[in-house]
């Protein structure tokens, strides 16, 4: 997954805040967004960044993976980020 | 113009991000970069010409550059006056694209040349703006006093040829407002990206000049229903975009919902928002990160909630706009 050209993410105390500037529009997310913003920003795979999470948060591998896929699912829904393969 | 659209969550817990005070620096920058501009339009909101005798210097503008970096601001749009006639637009619009920030121009394009449009295209702009108050030469210039339609329109064909992201800004006033059909068409057929429009904005020498530029009622309902049709016809084409609300609707949206955004004049001064006079912050004086501050204890003074209420009380006081009230 890339980011597209124009989208800014920027870190805040509730999460992250994900500005798409070309058709200026906002989007937030919560803490947990902003944990996978990062990691995916330090070059982290999906499934890294999975691994990632289970590991902080203690929690089910499946719900995490699910719950990654709905996230980036949504990023590419809503025109902020696109696969690798049409990069 | 900000809008939070969308909550991409994998969390329940209570999200934030829906005030602008929960943002930690503004999340949008304006900054009217000089106010110097080689025309002397009619309806120019900023009441440009000739420069403030106190703009910021050659170290201030890069020294503001720097804090906008420092504050991660993820978008800028850079404004005059004519901000190309400005010494240092090119080393500013460098050194904000070399830290990945979106930088959106917005210019009366005299001055774009073919080598002007090719480096604006090596440094990827988010988009430049020109403004195209007119299908013809003859409303445009009309309403642009020493503008030249040619040289505008010509901009706009270098810039897309060059591959620049190319939109097309056009304020609708009694002169004019009869050919936004026209003009919307001829945006489409230059390939340009974008057309914004929205009702004339009553500061500045618009204010000034209501009466001869104001369009009436019903030339606003036809044009509204012209944009609508536009829409339509080039969705997935082309983004034609209308504000739907006048000054006054803005301020009272406003007043409730301040925008995560700063508006810095080529002084330095950081006004609360382009309508109202109030100046809530001074780059000589404060950091960036102190005028946010400033910036979102403004909005609670009692002095400018009542001034704010008197303006969407009686509009003539939007003629006092650019009379800066210091907080």
């Amino acid at each position: 997954m890339e980011l597209e050209k124009h989208v800014q993410v920027r870190q805040e105390k509730f999460g992250a805040v994900v500005f798409e500037t070309l058709r200026e529009k906002v989007f937030v997310g919560n803490e947990t967004a902003a944990e996978i913003f990062r990691l995916h920003q330090e070059g982290k795979s999906p499934q890294q960044i999975v691994d990632e999470l289970v590991q902080n948060y203690d929690a089910d591998p499946a719900t995490i993976k699910a719950d990654v896929d709905e996230f980036m699912a949504g990023l590419i829904t809503n025109g902020l980020a696109k696969t690798e393969d049409h990069a | 113009m900000i809008e939070n659209e969308l909550r991409p969550s994998t969390e329940t817990t209570e999200i934030q991000g829906s005030s602008f005070s929960d943002f930690e620096a503004p999340l949008f920058i304006a900054w009217q970069l000089n106010s110097a501009c080689n025309l002397d339009c009619l309806h120019c909101c900023e009441e440009a010409g000739h420069s403030m005798p106190d703009e910021l210097d050659s170290a201030e503008v890069m020294d503001f550059c720097r804090q906008i970096v420092e504050l991660k601001i993820p978008y800028v749009a850079i404004s005059g006056g004519e901000p190309l006639l400005h010494n240092d637009f090119l080393k500013i619009s460098e050194f904000i694209r070399s830290h990945g920030i979106s930088l959106k121009v917005e210019t009366n394009g005299v001055l774009i040349d073919d080598e002007m449009a090719r480096r604006f295209a090596e440094l990827e702009f988010r988009s430049v703006q020109v403004s195209i108050d007119g299908a013809t030469a003859e409303s445009f210039e009309k309403l642009r006093i020493r503008g030249d339609w040619k040289k505008s329109i010509d901009a706009c064909k270098r810039l897309i040829e060059a591959g620049v992201n190319t939109e097309i800004v056009f304020v609708p006033t009694k002169f004019n407002i009869h050919e936004t059909a026209d003009v919307i068409d001829m945006a489409h057929q230059m390939g340009v990206y974008g057309f914004y429009t929205g009702k004339i904005m009553r500061i500045g020498r618009a204010a000034q000049n209501w009466g001869i530029l104001c369009p009436s009622e019903q030339e606003y309902e036809r044009f509204f229903e012209v944009l609508k049709q536009k829409q339509d016809q080039y969705d997935g084409l082309m983004k034609v975009y209308y504000y739907p609300f006048d000054v006054i609707e803005e301020l009272k949206y406003r007043l409730e919902h301040p925008s995560a955004s700063l508006l810095v004049i080529p002084n330095g001064k950081a006004k609360l928002i382009g309508p109202l006079p109030f100046i809530c912050g001074d780059l000589r004086q404060h950091s960036l990160a102190e005028i946010w501050q400033r910036y979102q204890d403004a909005w609670k003074q009692p002095q400018v909630i009542g001034f704010t209420k008197k303006v969407i009380e009686d509009a003539e006081l939007l003629k006092e706009a650019n009379k800066w009230v210091e907080l």
